[in-house]
């Protein structure tokens, strides 16, 4: 089976097994406002000079999710999403994984990690590859 | 932000009915709420001298991407005015509406229409369904599994979590608004449900379940925006002053709490405050987000909320009648028309022609103060169009 990547430019996948993933974000060297995706812009400053791209949002705690029962035929049901602010002050939707699909698994405020995993099929229905978030410290079941 | 140069009025409004119309394109439902809006107006509909078309989705749907009111307009009789088509995902009515406004108050014209409509059942529900994941950033949303139940149930159970709000409070919303829509002949569900039956029924997005949510509807509604000093000139209706009509786009970088500045700058555009709305339409495309439109309206705390839903505060008798036409799960939600029918709804509660669910005023008979809060798409986080509305009489 064939793998896509999700688009370029969102995230880095490992080229190696001490290579980690990450989101490529960016933030402003003057109001250190930090966003992912990256932009050539600070939305705050309203400048087009201050913005810097920074991998981030390796590890984040969970602000809320919920287990997804119904949804268009890509995806494969159920699947968890849920908002996780990164450490670096980011918060970004993402699936999530590493867990039983179950509506009360995790605790908000629970640490979650970053990792690069299938996010849905094409319509040529090959793997279309992006990143989700798992807790930490679990056994995958 | 400036005030108006001139004042604005709503003379006419009109709808078609929500719901599942196989055999109707986007010109048949026009028609039949921009005509239903003009007799209303009881105005001759040459006096009208521009149109703001809103529609989301008819490009994806029926490919129909572009020049949208210019083709669907002529079969309303409308050719020669300028025509301006509008898209702000679930929003798009209300921007329509406020385009309106703007183009009376600005002075060039007296007589402006704003019309929304959708057609989102079809044969092909695949791709009606791949249509409304784009109201999004696709990249980053509808591509990795973004939808608005989910988006509903994640803000949901933060409030579970701090404000001990419970599924039974969301049942109950959702109960409350499917017997407001069993009184309205617009609505698209017109079956009043116990609380029990929609807390049985097939859970989406826990603690979402099917009952409490919208699906996919047609519908069509309308509006005549008239500069208030010929309002009375043209037509015999009692015009609705057009208060306010406040928009903003998503807001990520600062409290992050756009729901609540678009709300301040229509009070502030009205020189009214929450304390003054004796009726609201808030944007429920699943029923319990009634709960935090409510909160974040300054209608009362998160806690004031739960309590007020016990209470039966947003009843039709209750202290601040919310949804009185079944809101979006229960009138229907056809994108590009929601604004516009929140709008009417309002119209008709401040008239005193709402009816079988027509609400009392709190000093007159029929109330004086409305409000509509309309939600379009999102973008990182946050909706990606808000808007809040003001009528009074």
């Amino acid at each position: 089976m064939t793998d896509v990547l999700l688009k370029e430019g969102l995230f880095h996948v490992p080229e190696s097994p001490d290579d980690m993933p990450y989101l490529i974000g960016s933030r402003c060297r003057v109001c250190e406002y930090t966003t992912f995706p990256r932009k050539k812009v600070c939305i705050r400053c309203l400048r087009d000079d201050t913005m810097e791209e920074i991998g981030l949002g390796r590890h984040g705690k969970l602000e809320t999710f919920a287990i997804m029962r119904v949804g268009p035929p890509e995806f494969t049901l159920p699947y968890a999403v849920g908002y996780v602010r990164t450490d670096e002050g980011v918060r970004v939707f993402s699936q999530l994984t590493g867990f039983e699909m179950d509506d009360d698994a995790l605790d908000l405020g629970e640490e979650m990690e970053l990792v690069i995993d299938t996010v849905r099929k094409n319509e040529k229905g090959e793997n279309v590859i992006g990143w989700k978030f798992r807790p930490v410290g679990r056994k995958s079941p | 932000m400036k005030k108006l140069a001139r004042e604005v009025s709503v003379i006419g409004v009109g709808m078609h009915k929500c719901g599942k119309f196989l055999d109707k394109d986007l010109k048949d439902l026009s028609q039949v709420a921009i005509w239903n809006a003009i007799h209303d107006a009881g105005i001759d509909a040459k006096r009208i001298e521009a149109a703001y078309f809103s529609n989301a989705l008819a490009g994806l749907i029926t490919g129909q991407e572009s020049v949208r009111g210019q083709v669907y307009l002529r079969a309303s009789g409308f050719e020669g005015i300028p025509i301006v088509n509008v898209e702000g995902a679930c929003a798009s009515g209300t921007i329509a509406l406020r385009e309106a406004m703007i183009a009376v108050a600005s002075g060039l014209y007296d007589v402006v229409l704003a019309v929304g409509a959708e057609k989102l059942y079809m044969d092909d529900t695949a791709s009606s369904i791949r249509a409304l994941a784009t109201n999004t950033d696709i990249d980053i949303g509808a591509g990795i599994g973004f939808q608005f139940t989910g988006y509903y149930a994640m803000s949901l159970r933060k409030y579970m979590k701090e404000y001990a709000w419970t599924q039974q409070h969301f049942a109950r919303v959702a109960s409350k608004n499917k017997t407001n829509g069993s009184l309205n002949p617009y609505a698209q569900y017109q079956k009043p449900m116990s609380v029990e039956e929609i807390l049985n029924s097939r859970v989406v997005a826990w603690p979402l379940t099917l009952y409490m949510c919208s699906t996919m509807a047609d519908g069509a509604a309308a509006a005549i925006v008239c500069a208030k000093d010929v309002a009375n000139k043209i037509s015999n209706q009692k015009p609705i002053n057009l208060a306010a009509c406040a928009l903003r786009s998503g807001e990520v970088t600062g409290d992050d709490d756009g729901q609540k500045h678009v709300a301040r700058d229509a009070y502030n555009m009205a020189g009214l405050g929450p304390e003054d709305i004796e009726v609201a339409e808030v944007h429920d495309a699943m029923a319990p987000g009634e709960m935090f439109r409510i909160e974040k309206l300054g209608f009362g705390s998160a806690e004031e909320v739960a309590r007020g839903v016990d209470n039966g505060d947003f009843t039709l008798s209750g202290r601040l009648p919310v949804n009185t036409s079944g809101g979006l799960a229960a009138r229907g939600h056809p994108i590009g028309a929601t604004g516009l029918a929140q709008v009417a709804e309002i119209v008709w509660q401040l008239r005193g022609e709402g009816e079988k669910r027509q609400v009392k005023g709190r000093n007159s008979e029929h109330p004086r103060v409305g409000l509509t809060q309309n939600s379009g798409g999102h973008v990182e986080g946050s909706h990606a169009a808000l808007s809040v509305t003001i009528l009074t009489r």
